[in-house]
């Protein structure tokens, strides 16, 4: 495996490929941190030259290991201003993978204003000035490339929002019918890919073969059993793949942690409109598809193909922090227009999860009413439209509060809240308030065990045992994301020791390793390790790791509890 | 005495009830029962995995019920991104 860098600094754009060096043995996050922390000024500015977009697959990108698909895509966040990496699936981890490239590196700046794209197949990179595909949406963009590089590609794009170097936009993966569905969401790293002047990664397998494992017979073996446990898993067998993740809005709303109207109450009155059981039967009737894959080799299949009323395709089964995030946050419980704005995000490029939060904040300031579907679909076009308004929207939820004047801005690290109230599952809090990513449920997903009941249970109601629960998730999470894995193969691996060390034999018999689980627990903490030193040397302190302090002082309705964890807790985390 | 039920994630009862404008069972009983015994009165497709009464999760399934509860019964679930 190989690591691509490509330079945008000279004239003529310059491709190089290096051998992994330093960076050998890392993979996905832990390859797209570690160049950060090393390679990058921490003071450097996101949109900068000095900034570098690290697109990353996982230690198993490229094999036949089920669920391997995942990419990382890490820089200096421009709305953080701290490190990220923002995880997604779809095609492109795999046909990395195959290509040998562990990961590429965007670095540097164009001098103009012109507009790049960068082919890549097994013969070689192929960077060319392309000013017709200047400000075209995902959707559209991937159709012209598909016309002239064939149906077989996988694609990396920005909409324009990343060309606008908006602080909400996104990095686009192409899924397995050549869709832009897939999304590097969060921390705007599209707007740092837009900084680079690139605007689209085309990925071409054509002639290679899967990558070969050094024990062929054993990761063989392991991958089955591998996938045996997630099949008989309930939740990675049958949970997910009959609803997808937006089964969790009733269950959320039920527990009274469903953040309603920006933050203020913890359930929502239509939820039930737009749960995931509702949206798998319009699914069926409209002739889309519930139960689908985002990549080749998932067993899971928790994504999902959405029609509109007449039966064409409209987007993407929008996923359970989509539907709240432009749905209940908003007070709005049509589930077709969330599923319009959903297509709209993934075309213009912006995190749906940010914009949610955003409208919230923007409704908030009265620039629309509650439940204004049409209104904030509206403003999801402005950002197609580039006006002011658009850029405003675009660049989040802090930065909205600010041109409007609103204090309730449900932010850490200049990041938005995902879709579960902290006041109510104290343990998620603990995860927004600490996390290296700012505000960022995946990165230690306390909901497992605070409600799931997956792996353990942990009240989420009480400040006790949150801090140690959520650190534990963060050094496991920072593992799995490394490998390419979808994190949902940590449902069953927390409740099935078997299925857990066939990942790690699938590891060993890869690479010709001898990890244990205590090198597991190493290789996480080493992750967490370069992304929170990178932040400290960018300026941040324990104060940033800190909830809004709204979420201290006001209760939540049903259970009226405040976020209790305290700050002396909260500066233990990294303390391992 | 009365409770309400919610039932989630295809969990369904074989048995009819009287239900709410919501679709919600509407659960009669005279005797003080436990939420496991509620659970064998549904007779339910699927065992339910997690319990919530009037919001709470609830592990301890001999807890009572009382006038005016809710209860909302869901299988194994899961979404977001775990762990």
């Amino acid at each position: 495996m190989k690591i691509l860098r490509i330079n945008m600094n000279e004239d003529a754009p310059v491709a190089k490929f290096e051998d992994l060096g330093d960076y050998q043995g890392l993979g996905g996050r832990a390859i797209t941190s570690a160049i950060i922390s090393k390679e990058v000024d921490p003071l450097c500015h996101p949109l900068s030259a000095d900034n570098k977009l690290v697109i990353a697959c996982g230690l198993l990108g490229g094999t036949a290991a089920a669920m391997s698909g995942r990419v990382s895509v890490g820089c200096k966040s421009p709305l953080t201003g701290g490190i990220k990496e923002a995880n997604a699936g779809g095609q492109a981890g795999q046909v990395m993978g195959r290509l040998g490239i562990a990961a590429i590196v965007l670095e540097g700046k164009p001098k103009g204003e012109d507009t790049y794209k960068i082919y890549i197949s097994k013969d070689g990179v192929k960077i060319e000035k392309d000013n017709t595909i200047k400000m075209l949406p995902n959707y559209e963009l991937v159709e012209k490339m598909k016309k002239e590089f064939g149906e077989k590609i996988a694609c990396v794009s920005i909409g324009p929002a990343g060309e606008m170097k908006l602080s909400g936009a996104s990095v686009a993966i192409t899924d397995m019918e050549l869709r832009p569905t897939r999304h590097a969401g969060r921390g705007g790293v599209g707007a740092v890919m837009g900084s680079k002047g690139i605007k689209v990664i085309v990925l071409d397998d054509a002639g290679t073969t899967p990558r070969q494992p050094k024990d062929a017979e054993a990761f063989k073996d392991a991958n089955k059993r591998f996938v045996a446990g997630l099949q008989k898993h309930p939740v990675t067998g049958q949970g997910l793949p009959a609803y997808g993740t937006n089964v969790l809005t009733n269950i959320i709303n039920e527990v009274g942690a469903y953040p309603t109207y920006n933050f203020k109450e913890g359930r929502f009155a239509g939820a039930r409109k737009i749960s995931g059981e509702v949206e798998a039967e319009l699914e069926k009737q409209r002739g889309g598809n519930p139960t689908h894959g985002c990549h080749r080799g998932c067993v899971i299949r928790c994504s999902g193909i959405y029609h509109d009323k007449d039966g064409n395709y409209l987007t993407k089964q929008p996923e359970y922090e989509t539907v709240w995030a432009l749905g209940g946050n908003c007070g709005i419980d049509d589930i077709d227009k969330i599923a319009m704005m959903d297509f709209l995000c993934d075309n213009y490029g912006v995190d749906t999860i940010e914009m949610g939060a955003t409208i919230g904040v923007a409704m908030e300031a009265g620039l629309l009413k509650w439940g204004d579907a049409d209104g904030a679909i509206n403003l999801l076009h402005e950002i197609g439209k580039g006006s002011y308004l658009g850029r405003i929207i675009g660049n989040g939820a802090a930065f909205t509060g600010k041109a409007f004047g609103v204090e309730r801005v449900p932010v850490v690290k200049g990041q938005a809240l995902p879709a579960y109230d902290p006041r109510a599952i104290q343990g998620i809090g603990v995860t927004y308030a600490t996390s290296p990513m700012g505000a960022d449920h995946t990165a230690g997903y306390s909901i497992a065990l605070n409600v799931l009941k997956t792996g353990g249970f942990v009240d989420p109601l009480k400040p006790e045992g949150q801090v140690d629960l959520s650190r534990n998730l963060q050094i496991a999470t920072a593992f799995i994301d490394s490998t390419g894995m979808c994190l949902f193969i940590a449902f069953a691996l927390l409740d099935q020791p078997d299925t857990n060390q066939a990942l790690v034999d699938m590891i060993n018999a890869f690479y010709g390793w001898n990890m244990k689980d205590t090198d597991v627990v190493e290789y996480g903490k080493k992750v967490l390790k370069f992304e929170r030193d990178f932040n400290i040397r960018a300026g941040f302190t324990k104060q940033h790791d800190r909830l809004p302090r709204f979420f201290y002082k006001e209760p939540i309705p049903p259970h009226n509890t405040v976020f209790m964890v305290k700050d002396e807790e909260l500066d233990q985390l990294f303390n391992w | 005495m009365k409770v309400t039920v919610k039932l989630f994630g295809g969990i369904k009862s074989d048995k009819e009830f009287q239900k709410n404008e919501e679709g919600n069972i509407i659960f009669e009983f005279s005797e003080p029962i436990t939420l496991s015994q509620l659970i064998e009165f549904l007779k339910l497709n699927k065992k339910p995995f997690i319990v919530i009464l009037n919001g709470i999760i609830i592990n301890d399934l001999s807890t009572k019920i009382k006038e005016s509860d809710e209860i909302s019964l869901f299988p194994p679930i899961a979404g977001g991104r775990l762990f």
